[in-house]
């Protein structure tokens, strides 16, 4: 076990110091390495997963997937459950004391997280080698060259700068520990971000195969756990500083040894870099820097971030990046550095640069001519070509837009014809009421019945008939013909009664004409069928006056006045009489009214 | 024959013009027709003719007592003939129109669906005129979908331009079992929400393209106005259990129909006079509504 502990450290060792760029070709040997390097980070995590299903992690005929998909079997529920101790630490950081075991517990957590970083190195580096995009491709951090920059990676750099803020107020809470504490703690953070671009690098290299683990995710938790363990580590005291001196140790001796790897003394001649007992980063940049970064990048942003003179620098350092790094990751940077440097009164600097840097962009923009669509009335001469396509004009519509069909419409509709059916109320074409061209002719019922006369009266009704035309009884079959008759009757008699008041004896026409079936005696009737009062009366009931009856034209002037005379006495007491009765009539409706 | 037409439209023009005297009569024979019923005293203004008025509205009968205006004389006799449409496309129909305007001659009973090939507007209003048809109905489309419908009533009739909206044909609708065939009985009509005197003249310019139904009939076709914007839709209904009961069934095309343009003439008369144009660029314009209230 020991031989295979050894083996395996052995590996990882090798694994460590291989030159980063060898793993981009595959390789067996080198597969061979990460292989037995997992294999012994997963027995040493082993003891901290009771249930782990696997004790040894199977590699001999595995591929690269199954490989880590076993990893991920062990360190899942490691993961929630060293979160939620985290989290319960957060909230009693006395208990933290309490754990007796911590040094050594501890040193293996932090190994632990320490080997988890280059586990996901490693198996990055694994992945490339079998040719397989999957695995800790997506990894996150903060993505400053990588064109293809994804929101995960955003987000978690957030959650970093987040875990480094924190870890800040740690600092704060803490700050009688001394420069080193701080340091180190930069220092570790700032390596696993930079392991972590490290890994961008690489992921940048394989994106061509164009894929993105679901590894994401577990990069995160493990950066949530190494800034929550790191956070928890803060608030301890003296036991921490004795761990994270040992554990400085091994770091610097990793860095150290990169750096003996690379040509550090060429670095050195460059001269843009200060020496202010940093030395423990450069190896680390220099890692960077031969995994192929720009070098002119690394060390602007470094020098910009580490050393924060912010009033010099940031502007030029912002300007010549190509793309700028997270703002708060920057800001960070330079606020723990600033208050390394100048204490409290730099956040209120720093705002006041804020502002003012605000201030000098908007002078500026007022000072350069308006961009066209702050120019009120333009014309397509004096804006940029299509550039109207790409602005989002906004115009007023005076139509109505047309309706849009929806199930409550349409609904709406359905009621509305529903009740009209039940109503019966249609908008139908009306037809027009014809009118009769024709006489509606006339049918004759037959009647079955016995006739109720007897054949003599019959006779005897026709003789009648023929004599006299007027005293034939109607003989209508149509009621209403009947009826008209009747009233046509009545009619001719008050009309004959009319002409009989003023009698008239029929002229005698004579007439040379030959009329066969005439009667031989034609008796007219003359008595008057109606004879008027007037012609009944004798005169002296018709007339009543005193005789002497002079017209007007023989009267004389005298005589013509005296009729007049008399007539208007006569005239005004009819007068007087009237408004008498007039009065009368007047006094009663009154009281019925009052 | 063209005599007669010139004579006739003669006629038309003469009777227009006698129809603002016609109006002011029948106003003030209305007005003592009102005082007469009510018991009121008649106004002063007729009482010098009220005794002449008064005995022409003892004359009257129901024909003569409305006004007669010219623009609705042209659908004078169609109460006594049954319409005869003539369908055809705008040139080179696709096949969706195409499609839409053979539903259309199912909708619009009595109609005849033709081809338009390489016709003029002008000869098709000829042949129409000469062989009896009440109604020329003309379909266009853009790009498969049918956006214009112009209806042109036919002697020297009234043509409405109308732009159509949403359309949905029947042959959009896969399932054939699900909408089933079609009746062609004569269809009751419903219009909702006509009330000004132009949604009255439009009402009446769609309505007189159906026929006379029985009472009995259970198709019915709706053109609902909501907005200026008049639905078309078109049902059976079933009555199953009791009154209230009463289930419909959509089959047939539905789309929007927007009036944009009355002219006064047919639609081979270019010249013709506008009765009605809608006017979208006033600033009011969306606030008014002309078919309802």
């Amino acid at each position: 076990m020991a031989d295979s502990k050894d083996a395996g450290e052995e590996a990882l060792r090798r694994l460590i110091a291989t030159f980063q760029p060898s793993f981009l070709a595959p390789n067996p040997a080198l597969s061979e390495t990460s292989r037995a390097a997992s294999r012994h980070l997963f027995s040493a995590l082993r003891p901290f997963c009771p249930k782990s299903p696997l004790d040894q992690l199977l590699i001999d005929g595995f591929d690269a997937e199954q490989i880590w998909q076993q990893i991920d079997l062990q360190s899942q529920p490691l993961l929630s459950s060293l979160r939620r101790q985290v989290k319960h630490f957060a909230k009693n950081p006395e208990e933290i004391s309490k754990l007796k075991v911590v040094p050594l517990g501890k040193k293996v957590e932090k190994e632990q997280r320490e080997d988890w970083v280059e586990e996901s190195d490693g198996f990055d580096e694994e992945l490339e080698d079998d040719e397989e995009g999957e695995g800790k491709g997506g990894e996150e951090g903060m993505d400053i060259e990588d064109e293809d920059e994804e929101q995960g990676r955003e987000s978690d750099n957030e959650e970093e700068s987040e875990g480094e803020d924190e870890e800040e107020k740690g600092e704060d809470g803490e700050a009688g520990d001394g420069g080193i504490e701080d340091k180190f703690l930069k220092i570790d953070e700032l390596a696993k971000y930079l392991e972590k671009e490290e890994e961008n690098f690489e992921k940048a290299e394989e994106d061509t195969r164009g894929k993105k683990g679901a590894d994401d995710e577990e990069n995160t938790e493990d950066d949530d756990d190494d800034d929550e363990e790191e956070e928890e580590e803060e608030e301890e005291s003296d036991e921490v500083s004795v761990l994270l001196g040992s554990i400085v140790s091994d770091f610097v001796l990793l860095c150290l040894h990169r750096m003996l790897s690379l040509d550090l003394a060429a670095k050195m001649q460059q001269g843009t870099w200060k020496m202010q007992g940093m030395d423990l980063f450069y190896g680390v940049f220099l890692t960077l820097e031969h995994c192929g970064w720009d070098e002119q990048f690394i060390l602007l942003l470094r020098y910009e971030d580490f050393f924060g003179d912010k009033g010099k620098y940031s502007k030029k350092m912002k300007a010549q990046l190509h793309q700028e790094s997270e703002g708060s990751d920057e800001e960070d940077d330079d606020m723990k550095f600033k208050k390394q440097n100048k204490g409290t009164a730099s956040t209120h600097q720093k705002q006041l640069e804020k502002i003012h840097s605000k201030i000098e962009e908007m002078e500026k923009a007022n000072l350069e001519p308006k961009t066209w669509t702050m120019q009120g009335e333009v014309t397509a001469a004096k804006r940029p070509k299509n550039s109207a396509l790409e602005v989002d004009l906004d115009f007023e519509h005076n139509v109505r837009p047309a309706p849009v069909i929806t199930e409550e419409v349409t609904a709406s509709i359905e009621d509305m014809i529903k009740k009209r059916i039940t109503e019966g109320n249609f908008n139908d074409v009306q037809k027009a009421p014809k009118l009769p061209s024709k006489v509606p002719r006339e049918v004759k019922e037959l009647d079955d019945n016995k006739s109720k006369k007897g054949l003599a009266e019959i006779y005897e009704q026709e003789y009648v008939e023929k004599e006299d035309p007027t005293s034939a009884p109607l003989s209508f079959r149509d009621e209403q013909k009947q009826q008209a008759s009747v009233l046509f009757k009545k009619l001719g008699l008050k009309l004959d009664a009319l002409a009989h008041f003023s009698f008239a004896p029929k002229p005698v026409i004579e007439d040379m004409s030959v009329q066969i079936n005439v009667p031989a005696l034609a008796m007219e009737e003359i008595a008057p069928v109606a004879v008027s009062d007037a012609a009944m009366l004798a005169p002296e009931e018709v007339f009543e006056g005193k005789g002497d009856i002079k017209e007007e034209t023989e009267l004389t002037k005298e005589e013509r006045k005296r009729r007049r005379a008399n007539k208007k006495r006569r005239f005004k007491a009819a007068a007087v009489k009237r408004m008498g009765k007039k009065v009368q009539e007047g006094a009663l409706p009154n009281q019925m009214n009052g | 024959m063209l005599r007669r037409n010139i004579r006739m439209r003669r006629e038309y023009l003469y009777r227009k013009s006698l129809e603002g005297k016609e109006r002011l009569l029948y106003e003030k024979k209305r007005k003592i027709r009102e005082a007469l019923q009510e018991g009121k005293p008649i106004p002063t203004e007729l009482r010098n003719e009220e005794a002449a008025l008064r005995r022409e509205i003892d004359l009257e009968d129901e024909n003569t007592a409305v006004p007669r205006t010219h623009i609705d004389d042209e659908y004078a006799h169609t109460a006594e003939k049954d319409p005869k449409i003539l369908l055809t496309t705008s040139r080179d129909p696709s096949a969706p129109l195409q499609q839409f305007v053979k539903e259309l001659s199912y909708v619009f009973p009595n109609a005849q669906r033709m081809n338009r090939g390489g016709q003029v507007i002008s000869e098709i209003i000829e042949s129409c005129r000469a062989h009896d048809y009440t109604d020329v109905v003309l379909v266009h489309e853009h790009r498969g979908v049918p956006d214009g419908l112009i209806v042109c009533h036919l002697p020297y009739g009234p043509t409405a331009y109308f732009g159509l909206l949403n359309v949905v044909t029947r042959h959009e609708i896969k399932d054939k079992k699900a909408i089933g065939t079609m009746p062609e009985a004569y269809p009751h009509l419903i219009f909702d929400n006509f009330s000004t005197k132009l949604g009255e003249r439009t009402a009446n310019i769609l309505k007189y393209l159906f026929p006379v139904p029985k009472p009995d009939t259970k198709r019915i076709v709706t053109f609902s106005n909501q907005s200026d914007y008049v639905s078309f839709r078109h049902h059976i209904y079933e009555k199953h259990g009791g009154p209230k009961s009463i289930e419909l069934k959509e089959i047939g095309p539905r789309f929007e129909l927007r009036l944009y343009q009355i002219k006064l003439g047919t639609v081979d008369q270019a010249e013709a006079q506008i009765e009605w144009v809608i006017r979208p660029y006033m600033n009011t314009s969306k606030k008014r509504k002309f078919l309802s209230d």
